[in-house]
């Protein structure tokens, strides 16, 4: 147990991640508003579609169109029409504290138990004439308390991802294990290189096996996720997708070297030394390239909406954290019984040859 | 150094003698023009970048694996072992990075000659071609050297150079289509990009090349 706590660990979290990842409901959000374009002055009756969420008639639903920082419209009544539908009513002043004539702003619901949600630049309004001051000294009241708070840990609601934004927790954590897998084979090589123990070249091998898996694997759940969000299996206009696989054909070709070399200390040494080479090569595919194109269709960069830096919500880190190091961990406990294996094979060849 | 110079001139020599690796890459060049030529006759917009780069990786692999290959003499054995192996890699990767160069501009003159490639700024384009043959030259003479241990090098410069190559060659590819554009496209980002992959690279073969050499 004390040799291999870090086994259990890795299994545990990795258990953790796919259960609550997979469970942990997401935070409700608007799917559709109707009308959306709204003129000033005017009373409306907006229809709100909304997701994931469990409205019943006696629920208290609050809605608000949000100006900007300091202003808002709180509506003048709300009825339930459905679990996921809801009609709010708006009196729209004359005037918007605003400079522009047509601006989009954004709509906010906030109910008890679900908590509050938004759709940003939602409702496009129109106004007829543009008078910031009179309009703010004409504002109808502003103060409208405290949004509601959610009752339980959900997911964020992004746009486009939806539902989909799970796979952060299995397709990620593939990449960064195949990265450390890398990493730990390269010390692994350079350590051959050093003392000429054939055992550390077994290891490097072993884990740049896993390290292909986890490739092939972080590809597949990429695949299942592109179906559902951009419509197509693979696409050869997204660079990451494009490094990720030279990278992997750089580790195919690792292996066909070894293959094709069958003095066991020479196919060591050619190995690890094209393992090196290789090393500095998938580095400069797997980060530089991407940074330098910029342009991506993935999650965080181009204009999506991502998980990066601000974006990444608490509740998503407490399971994406735990899944990168658990992902990290089963993989160099793979690597470790496949190496172990192999030392038993050459074990018994040897002792029965 | 005056060992690395003497055996660069052993190379030239060599290659003067037999004219194994520059025939054959001038006749790549000459043939792989001509099937351009007659096979895309009617094509308005052909697509340059693509074209250029294929034959010149094509010439460049094929050259340098070559110079490997002649290795099975027992001359050469005697000699190398008296050099070490740092000046081999070295006079290696020398000859093989000025014949790339003068490969490829052999094949830039005769795209242009015979093809017309619509080259905008020659400036870039040849600082490119410099470039590239100082990367190919660098990685495909290593690359060759851990190929010529198996029993196909030829076909192991081929799988093992391509994956290595790559992001060399998306900044090559860059920096050529600048040169075809109208704009002045910024490039100097590519440049330093490639710069700096060679010079990691460089350094690491330095490094690794005794060791596959001991054998």
């Amino acid at each position: 147990m004390k040799r291999n706590w870090w086994k259990y660990l890795g299994a545990a979290l990795v258990l953790y991640a796919i259960i609550v990842g997979i469970s942990r409901p997401l935070n409700p959000g608007i799917l559709q508003i109707d009308p959306i374009a709204l003129e000033a002055g005017q009373t409306y009756d907006l229809n709100i579609a909304t997701y994931n969420t469990n409205f019943t008639n006696g629920s208290d639903v609050d809605a608000f169109i949000k100006i900007n920082d300091t202003f808002g419209i709180q509506s003048q009544s709300v009825v339930i029409l459905e679990h996921n539908e809801l009609k709010a009513s708006f009196v729209i002043p004359e005037k918007l504290p605003s400079i522009l004539q047509r601006e989009r702003y954004s709509i906010i619901l906030s109910a008890d138990g679900l908590g509050t949600f938004i759709r940003p630049s939602a409702l496009s309004i129109v106004q007829k004439e543009i008078d910031l001051n009179g309009a703010i000294a004409a504002w109808p009241s502003n103060d409208f308390g405290k949004f509601k708070r959610a009752d339980r840990a959900q997911f964020p609601f992004r746009a486009i991802l939806y539902e989909s934004l799970r796979n952060l927790f299995y397709h990620v954590p593939m990449w960064f294990g195949m990265t450390f897998l890398l990493l730990g084979s390269l010390v692994s090589s350079v350590l051959y290189l050093k003392d000429n123990n054939i055992e550390r070249d077994m290891m490097a091998s072993s884990m740049i096996k896993v390290a292909v898996l986890y490739g092939i694997l972080g590809c597949a759940t990429g695949a299942i996720w592109a179906r559902g969000t951009w419509g197509t299996w693979w696409t050869f206009q997204e660079i990451k997708l494009n490094v990720s696989a030279a990278t992997l054909l750089l580790y195919f070709a690792y292996f066909l070297l070894r293959a094709a070399i069958d003095d066991e200390i020479l196919k060591a040494k050619i190995s690890s030394v094209y393992s090196i080479i290789g090393f500095v090569a998938a580095v400069f595919l797997l980060f530089v390239l991407p940074r330098m194109v910029g342009d991506s269709l993935h999650p965080g960069n181009g204009g999506n909406p991502g998980f990066g830096g601000e974006d990444l919500d608490s509740t998503l880190r407490t399971v994406f954290y735990p899944a990168v190091i658990g992902w990290t961990l089963l993989g160099f406990w793979l690597a470790q019984l496949s190496y172990r294996s192999e030392i038993l094979q050459d074990y018994f060849l040897e002792k029965f040859d | 150094m005056k060992s690395i110079l003497a055996l660069i001139r052993l190379e030239l020599q060599m290659e003067l003698r037999r004219k194994y690796a520059l025939g054959g890459a001038l006749l790549y060049v000459l043939s792989t023009v001509f099937v351009i030529y007659s096979s895309l006759q009617d094509a308005k917009e052909l697509p340059w970048n693509a074209l250029f780069w294929l034959v010149a990786l094509f010439i460049a692999v094929n050259a340098v694996a070559k110079s490997f290959a002649i290795e099975q003499d027992g001359t050469q054995l005697y000699l190398y072992q008296l050099a070490s192996g740092i000046h081999i890699i070295m006079a290696k990767i020398i000859y093989n990075v000025l014949l790339v160069m003068l490969l490829l501009s052999l094949s830039t003159v005769a795209f242009l000659l015979f093809l017309a490639i619509p080259i905008l700024h020659m400036g870039l384009f040849f600082c490119t071609i410099a470039l590239g043959s100082l990367s190919l030259g660098i990685v495909l003479s290593f690359i060759s050297a851990i190929a010529n241990k198996t029993d196909s090098s030829a076909v192991f410069t081929a799988i093992l150079g391509f994956p290595v190559l790559l992001p060399i060659l998306l900044s090559l590819i860059k920096l050529t289509e600048a040169s075809f554009s109208e704009e002045m496209l910024p490039v100097s980002h590519d440049i330093i990009i490639l710069l700096a992959i060679d010079t990691i690279l460089l350094g690491l073969i330095l490094i690794l090349f005794p060791i596959v050499w001991k054998d």
